[in-house]
Formats: structure tokens, C-alpha cells, sequence
């Protein structure tokens, strides 16, 4: 009687502890860190300008210059500028080509910075 | 009596040998604990390190970056001066040279033009030619933009 009761006692902490002996497996959370994809956009394509001719008229050649035009099939007509504007024009050209330049040159700047192995990660 | 002594007696040793075998379990979870310790201090000290260090070359990148874009900007004031002189260097009247000589300045207009488009295109990312890098004498850069043309040109 007594050894059955023994064996009931044993039965009964293993009946009520069994579920816990190896216990339940712990989650694990990884965090992984993924760099941010590049933009990787091509650069904009190199303009291919077309050349145009600038043609000089004076009070004293524009009779010929006109008969040379006709003579190659243009129409007689030109678009002026003075001096002084052909002078505008030329530097606001440069300003425009700088401007472009600078653009062009921050943009490699930045892909140069945020795209490089050692910045990307 | 002598005999609940001896119990009590034997009873004080195996407790002050469990009590003494608890205490070195528990310096030996101690030292486990410091040695783990130790070890994320010295990888978050390995890490910080890096960190300070990836700091370190993006300022100096940044810095280089900064050098490199005034550089350039200086460029610009000086190629724009450079072009303001040649219309107006020694009371130069462009007006009255293409009266007088209508032909010629036609010729270097023209072929200012050409160069000065030339330069929008290397302004916009256009491939250098060969014949451009190789450009070393005043004759054979382009004069619209020196530096545009052939970086490593020096101008005298």
C-alpha cells in the first residue's frame, strides 16, 4: 500500500511536470539589415549639338550677302543681333554651359558619395 | 544528547559544504557572466571604432567634395572673364571690326560658336576625343572652356 502510493506521488509530479521538462523553444527574432537599393539611373545622354553659321551683315555687304543666299536657294531673310547682344548672348551661353557643368558635376558628386561600396552599406 | 549534537554538528558541515559548492556555482556564473560582458564591450568598442571611422572618410570625402566643386566654380568666373576680355581687351569694339573686316570676324565667330557648343556638349557628359586630352598649347585647346576640354590642361 505504501509503495503504491509512492509510485501514484511520483506518477503524479511527473504527470504535472512532464510538459515542462525540455520547456517550450524560445523564439528567436532575427534583424537582418538590407542596404537601400541604389537609384542606379543612367547618366543623362551628351548633347549633340548642331552646328549653325553666323553670317555678318554691314551696310556695305548686305546687297551681297542677300544675292548670295538667293544664289544658294535660302530664303533672303536674316535674324539680327548687335554687337552688344551678340556679346549677351555669347556670355549668357557660357552661363548656361557652366550651369550644366555644375549639374552634371554635383550629380556625379552624389553618386560618387551615396553610391560607393563603403557608403552603400 | 551527544548523539542530536553529532546530528546537528554533521547537519552545519553538509550545509556549510552545499552553501560553499552554491557560492563557487555562483562565482563560476559570475565569471560567465563578466567574460560575456567583456566581449560585447570589446565588439561594441570594435564596432563604435568603425562607425568613427566611416565618419572620419565621409567628412573627408565631403571635404574633397566641397574643394572640388569651389575649384570649379573659380573656373567659371574665370572662363567668363576670360570671355568678357576677348570682346572688350584694349578698347576692342567688336561692332567696328566686322565692318572693317567683315570676312575674318565672320571666320573667328564662327568658329567660336563651333567651340563654344562643343563645350555644352562636354558640359553635358560628352566623351572626351583624343584629340582634346592631348591639347597642351594655347593653339590647341578649346578657348571657350580650357579646363572643360582637357582637365590636366595648364593654362600660361
Amino acid at each position: 500500500m505504501y509503495h503504491i502510493s509512492k509510485i501514484l506521488a511520483i506518477a503524479l509530479i511527473v504527470f504535472l511536470t512532464g510538459c515542462s521538462i525540455g520547456g517550450e523553444k524560445k523564439i528567436k527574432i532575427f534583424s537582418i539589415e538590407k542596404p537601400r537599393e541604389n537609384l542606379d539611373y543612367p547618366m543623362p545622354t551628351a548633347l549633340e549639338l548642331e552646328q549653325i553659321k553666323w553670317i555678318i551683315i554691314t551696310s556695305e555687304n548686305a546687297e551681297e550677302v542677300f544675292a548670295k543666299l538667293e544664289a544658294a536657294g535660302i530664303d533672303p531673310v536674316l535674324f539680327g543681333l548687335t554687337d552688344k547682344d551678340f556679346q549677351i548672348l555669347a556670355k549668357n551661353f557660357a552661363q548656361i554651359r557652366q550651369k550644366l557643368q555644375e549639374t552634371t558635376n554635383l550629380l556625379e558628386e552624389y553618386k560618387k558619395y551615396y553610391e560607393t561600396d563603403e557608403n552603400s552599406n | 544528547m551527544f548523539g542530536q549534537l553529532r546530528m546537528i554538528i554533521t547537519l552545519i558541515i553538509i550545509m556549510g559544504i552545499a552553501g560553499a559548492g552554491m557560492y563557487v556555482f555562483k562565482l563560476r556564473a559570475d565569471n560567465a557572466t563578466l567574460k560575456a560582458n567583456q566581449f560585447k564591450l570589446e565588439t561594441a568598442i570594435t564596432e563604435q571604432n568603425k562607425v568613427l571611422e566611416q565618419q572620419k572618410a565621409d567628412f573627408e570625402a565631403i571635404l574633397e567634395s566641397n574643394k572640388k566643386l569651389n575649384i570649379l566654380i573659380q573656373t567659371f568666373k574665370k572662363d567668363l572673364d576670360d570671355l568678357d576680355k576677348r570682346f572688350t581687351k584694349k578698347n576692342r569694339d567688336v561692332g567696328k571690326l566686322a565692318i572693317d573686316r567683315t570676312k575674318a570676324v565672320e571666320k573667328v565667330i564662327n568658329k567660336g560658336a563651333k567651340n563654344a557648343a562643343r563645350c555644352l556638349e562636354l558640359a553635358s557628359g560628352a566623351e572626351h576625343t583624343e584629340e582634346e586630352l592631348k591639347a597642351t598649347k594655347k593653339s590647341e585647346i578649346n578657348p571657350e572652356c580650357p579646363a572643360l576640354a582637357n582637365p590636366s590642361y595648364v593654362p600660361y
